[in-house]
């Protein structure tokens, strides 16, 4: 645990001179504090005797308070601003350090376990440093401070304090445990509420459709109930806490009560010193019940320390190294030679040995079944993926030379998954250069069929797009990732199964004003559909990573291999029933 | 003829209305009141409960009573307050320390111990019962809201964002909880600081009311305090979700901020949130602390001042010492209560906003309208559809639907194609009476539409929509649905049929293979083929079908080509058609456009019209006749 938490060091000691003071100003606080009861014995004695002065218990005891309030308010902020600048620099290390990270990267953390470390863990860490850190201050001091005026009252009934002190910090311990498996459980009862009404809800209209209302209350009633039983075991546990923590304290002030009235009987103890010690007890058993707390709280610190720095410590991915002698511009030349790769988790290649040469200006289709390789081809060529040294080149360099800014601004890829920012749309369209005109957005927007839709929007370009704004369909989002591509006008267009959700008729309009639009330029598209494949060039027909066919549309059908077939698979639909069942399981 | 789209009974509705903000910023006693409503089956325990705060609140007080009266002044000082209420604790003790025979000073100390662990008894006992009601009352509130929820039509589905639907359910019964809780809390600081205070009051009125006087203070300072610092908490928690939705969007969309270059821009947004956020955090750690320190340095003050007035009071024999400490132990029961209102107020108010979210939810009544008396359907359909002059909008002045007419026969297959935004949904949805029509009808066996309830109607209309919802559950429940009439042998034949068996026995655990929510560990055409055999389990007259768009590899798409003849063999099947397929093997194509029936015959017919069908067809398919 403390190891984990050793490596905050670098991010804290930034901020070692307010930390230290403030933990200064807390132990000085407590001194204040401890005095109040000094003060107010001392007043209550002389009242017992008759004495009218008064002057010095009263004034003591407000000028102890005010002190008091000065420096521990000092004290709390001093420690928890440093809380908050240590949140404030992991995030920024966290944010710098994800955006350099790539695709394997992405494999194998979800984005809901990098938002929960951003989230969840950095704001562990904060509190711990914040809170933590004054609870086991004021632990410490209240401990050292209360016995230290105890002693000075009455050596002999502070030792009789001390025995039942361990209990009260062990059952602190105990139930702050109990408490833990308690709230988990509420958590994931919550949680699986949250998610089946997430499921349910989105799922409403088959539900409704298949009359399956009734089925799905029940259900609900059921998590519903689920959840209500382990708040319930966790509002009991919780409450038993509430009685039995004072409860263990009050053995304190049994002692206090008996063996000190005992003293004051016998004159040896003053009755303001026997009301000073009920204070002070309080003062050192207070800290006490948050022990458990405390300790909780520390372990979560640890583990979200450890998992903080699994994500910052990672080297980037993608190295930037450039070698400084690539052309600025490029032409648009492509090769990749003997190239190889495999996936981490994967046993198979995803591309063996393939050696394919695309002249500047050419357009060419890559087909192929699902994980014949085709997404990773165009991955290795925008180094989103890296290529082994000497394997692909663009203009005869390889593209490890380049600078990876330079190389994916000459290369406009549209990926597969249209993704659009929670931003106007005219953003989301130059979203690589925010600051071209107007008039430019438009016409990509026009290229990929998408001006009439926009014209629509009351907002036009303005329009937000995403959760907080309108919604667009699957098509449309694919035309509007397309037109972030066209309006690039890169001298390399790569495409990747961007038409998918885009009906074949606008495809068709689409891919006819891109072969007017990309005339001479080299252009790269990957598609499931030999209609959109026939326009270019050449096709490249890959299968397991290797590329079994190369040649024009009618050069592969007269051919009457893999590419064949599927135009006539796509042509003819399911007729051929010999086909049909050859390849399916069951 | 009223709006179309909106029944005559209902004005239009502004489903904004939903999605809107609640301020919460009152006290809301009218929502209180109907929130009892759900505690009301819960009111004896409530009660129970109620008694027993008293009782612990009492015992409590006792405590240093027993400390300040009956040791240091009976025991110790051997004098009595004749003002003081001891609340006969001296006689106890006494009588304890009679009948035990022991020194009073230890009979006190067992008094002492049994007023402490009754105390833990009764409060706990008080905790409990209180809870209970509560997590009961919520639950059953919860569920009413679920079942409400849950039977709302598509018209409002459509229209409001299933996130904003959902919190309802979720964080806004939280938020009661918590705000139930609090008031919990408060009972159990309020009552004994009236036990307290009446005990204070019968020893020294003066004091009492010098003391009371802090009250007001403190009030002031914890009400600005709060109002500062609500305000602090509202700017953090919108910079902190303007900070996780920055960086969740920049992870999400990473590939292309790096085919971009928007690293470093991106990067100083972001700086720019997280310093806004940072400095917001800091103000509010600065008020915070400010006040934290002060209800505590006000308790410290009052002790300065019962020494102060109850010096003089002793010398003047109006009080006696005892009655001096018994004060300086009521001080902290004095003002606890107000830190804890304080505390208690900003989750009150969130609670409220959370209150009115959660009543305008049960209170939208929005529902398609059911027939008074639904006609009884035969326990077999024949399958004829027939639309006749059907209009339809959802919006008023916005036509969906156009005069549609035509007649589907009894087993014939329909493919409908249309351009996007020609009505083809709208009409299967209303056919399936997710939504109300009023101008124009639809005939099931000559029966009127709006004449059969919507559940005997969806019955036998088998619905497959382009997401094919996938429920937790087994792939066994995913087909049975939980119609008992449906046998494991059945489902497995159906899903024999629409070739779904052969993946589904790849899978571990073959038909007990519990899928995740939304059926994530299914592809796309899989979980097509599952919709098609829960359909085919169902085995309804009618079947209307939303054909995905998405392209599926070609080896799947020819499992589904093939299930999808068997399911609509014999079977009354109207197909919203993508796939040349599939429309070519329809018996009859409907062209929709503009809302308005276009088209409609068989393919051979339409193509020879050389109509919009023949300029979709050659779009969609060209020249591949010239290579052949």
């Amino acid at each position: 645990m403390i190891r984990s938490l050793l490596r905050l060091k670098a991010f804290v000691l930034r901020y070692r001179g307010r930390l230290g003071l403030g933990i200064l100003a807390f132990g000085l606080a407590r001194v204040f504090e401890g005095l109040v009861p000094l003060f107010l014995a001392t007043g209550i004695d002389r009242i017992a005797a008759g004495n009218t002065d008064l002057v010095l218990p009263i004034c003591g005891i407000l000028l102890a308070v005010v002190t008091r309030y000065a420096t521990v308010t000092y004290a709390r902020y001093a420690v928890r601003s440093v809380g908050q600048h240590v949140a404030f620099d992991l995030r920024q290390a966290l944010f710098s350090a994800l955006q350099q990270q790539g695709s394997r990267f992405f494999g194998r953390y979800t984005i809901g376990d990098l938002m929960t470390r951003a989230v969840a863990d950095i704001s562990l860490v904060q509190r711990f440093i914040a809170m933590g850190t004054i609870l086991l201050v004021i632990l410490i001091y209240a401990t050292l401070v209360g016995f230290g005026f105890m002693l000075y009252l009455s050596p002999s009934l502070t030792l009789l304090l001390l025995p039942p002190l361990p209990f009260v910090f062990f059952y602190a311990q105990w139930s702050a445990r109990q408490m833990g498996v308690a709230s988990k459980a509420v958590q994931d009862r919550l949680s699986d509420l949250g998610g089946q009404v997430q499921e349910n809800l989105s799922g409403i209209r088959t539900i409704q459709a298949m009359v399956q209302e009734e089925n799905e209350i029940k259900r609900f009633s059921e998590t519903n109930q689920a959840y209500a039983n382990a708040f319930y075991r966790q509002a009991w546990i919780n409450s038993l806490m509430t009685s039995w923590m004072p409860s263990l304290a009050a053995i304190c002030s049994i002692t206090i009560l008996g063996y000190g009235g005992n003293l004051v009987l016998q004159g040896e103890l003053s009755i303001g010193a026997l009301v000073a010690f009920f204070m002070y007890v309080n003062m050192v058993v207070q800290p006490f019940r948050v022990a458990g707390f405390i300790i909780n709280l520390f372990q979560r610190a640890a583990v979200a320390s450890d998992r903080l720095f699994e994500v910052l410590s990672l080297d980037p991915e993608i190295e930037d190294r450039p070698s400084g002698a690539t052309p600025e511009t490029i032409r648009g030349e492509i090769e990749f030679r003997d190239l190889s790769f495999q996936y981490e988790a994967s046993r198979e290649p995803a591309l063996a040995d393939l050696t394919l040469k695309i002249r500047a200006g050419e357009s060419v289709s890559i087909m192929g079944r699902v994980g014949a390789g085709k997404t990773t081809l165009l991955k290795l060529l925008l180094r989103l993926l890296d290529p082994a040294p000497g394997t692909v080149f663009v203009d005869g360099h390889d593209v490890r030379d380049y600078p990876l800014a330079q190389l994916r601004a000459q290369i406009a890829m549209v990926p597969q998954d249209p993704f659009l920012f929670g931003e106007p749309l005219g953003d989301n369209l130059t979203y690589d250069d925010p600051g071209r005109p107007l008039a430019a957005i438009w016409q990509a927007a026009a290229s990929a069929d998408l001006k009439d839709t926009i014209e629509e929007f009351p907002d036009r370009m303005r329009t937000l797009v995403g959760e907080r704004g309108v919604t667009l369909s699957g098509g449309q989002k694919q035309r509007a990732t397309l037109a972030r591509g066209l309006i690039r006008q890169a001298p390399v267009l790569v495409l990747d199964d961007c038409f998918s959700s885009v009906d074949t008729g606008t495809e068709e309009h689409i891919l006819s004003e891109l072969k007017q639009l990309r005339r001479g330029q080299t252009t790269l598209l990957v598609s499931h559909r030999v209609s959109t494949a026939r326009h270019s060039d050449r096709i490249v027909v890959l299968e397991a990573g290797r590329i079994v066919e190369v040649g024009t549309h009618d050069a592969l059908i007269l051919n009457g291999g893999l590419y064949a077939e599927l135009e006539r698979i796509q042509r003819e639909g399911a007729e051929d029933a010999d086909y049909t069942l050859a390849g399916a399981p069951g | 003829m009223a709006t179309p789209g909106t029944s005559p009974a209902d004005a239009p509705r502004n489903h904004a209305m939903f999605d809107a903000e609640f301020s919460g910023a009152a006290l809301n006693m009218q929502l209180l009141r109907r929130l009892l409503h759900w505690l009301r089956p819960y009111r004896l325990t409530v009660g129970i409960s109620a008694v027993l705060v008293l009782l612990a609140s009492t015992l409590q007080v006792l405590m240093p009573v027993v400390l300040s009266l009956v040791v240091i002044d009976h025991i110790i000082r051997g004098e009595t307050d004749p003002m003081a209420p001891d609340l006969g604790m001296i006689d106890i003790t006494e009588s304890i320390a009679a009948t035990l025979s022991i020194h009073p000073l230890l009979a006190a100390c067992l008094l002492y111990t049994a007023l402490q662990i009754s105390w833990a008894v009764a409060g706990h006992a008080h905790r409990v019962t209180l809870i209970s009601s509560v997590i009961n009352g919520l639950r059953d509130l919860r569920l009413d809201l679920f079942r409400h929820l849950e039977t709302r039509p598509s018209s409002f589905y459509d229209r409001v964002a299933v996130g904003r639907v959902m919190t309802r359910v979720t964080n806004d019964i939280e938020a009661l909880y918590e705000l139930l809780r609090g008031i919990g809390t408060l009972v159990g600081e309020f009552v004994p600081f009236f036990v307290a205070l009446t005990i204070m009051l019968a020893i020294d009125v003066q004091l009492t009311l010098i003391l009371l006087l802090v009250l007001p203070v403190m009030g002031s300072a914890t009400y600005y305090f709060r109002r500062a610092t609500s305000l602090l908490f509202r700017k953090v928690r919108m910079t902190l979700s303007a900070l996780n939705q920055s960086m969740q969007e920049n992870l999400a969309g990473l590939q292309v901020v790096q085919l971009s270059d928007r690293q470093q821009q991106n990067l100083q947004r972001y700086t720019q949130i997280n310093e806004e956020n940072r400095d917001n955090e800091l103000k509010s750690a600065r008020v915070e602390t400010l006040y934290g320190a002060f209800t505590d340095s006000m308790a410290h003050v009052a002790l300065g001042v019962v020494v102060w007035y109850g010096g003089g009071a002793v010398l003047q024999e109006q009080m006696s010492l005892g009655g001096v400490i018994l004060f300086t132990r009521f001080i902290d029961m004095l003002f606890h209560p107000i830190v804890a209102l304080g505390e208690q107020t900003n989750i009150l108010f969130r609670a409220m906003a959370s209150g009115e979210r959660i009543f305008q939810a049960l209170d939208w009544d929005e529902k398609i309208h059911e027939p008074a008396n639904p006609a009884a359907l035969p326990p077999r359909l024949r399958g004829e559809v027939r639309f006749q002059h059907l209009d339809f909008g959802y919006d008023p002045g916005q036509q969906v639907l156009d005069d549609v007419s035509f007649t589907i026969e009894p087993g014939e297959k329909l493919a409908i194609v249309g351009p996007t935004g020609s009505g083809k949904s709208t009409l299967i949805r209303l056919l399936s009476r997710f939504y109300d029509f009023d101008d124009g009808h639809i005939f099931l066996d000559g029966i009127d539409l709006n004449h059969i309830h919507s559940r005997d109607l969806r019955k036998r209309i088998g619905v497959v929509l382009q997401d094919f919802h996938i429920f937790s559950g087994t792939i066994y429940d995913n087909i049975a649905l939980g119609d008992p009439a449906v046998t494991r042998e059945m489902a497995e034949q159906a899903a024999r049929r629409v070739n779904a068996h052969g993946f589904i026995m790849a899978l571990r655990d073959g038909y007990d293979t519990v899928l995740s929510e939304r059926g994530q560990n299914l592809s796309q055409g899989q979980r097509q083929l599952l919709a098609f055999a829960r359909v085919l389990a169902a085995d309804p007259e009618i079947l209307v079908l939303d054909e995905a768009t998405a392209s599926i590899d070609t080896e799947t798409e020819l499992l589904i080509q093939d299930a999808l003849r068997k399911l609509t063999a014999g079977r009354t099947s109207i197909i919203i058609a993508h796939r040349l397929q599939t429309i070519q093997e329809a018996d009859r194509v409907l062209v929709l456009h503009h809302g308005k029936v276009e088209e409609l015959g068989t393919h051979e017919e339409l193509l020879e019209q050389q109509g919009l069908y023949y300029r979709l067809h050659s779009l969609q398919f060209q020249e591949p006749e010239k290579q052949t």
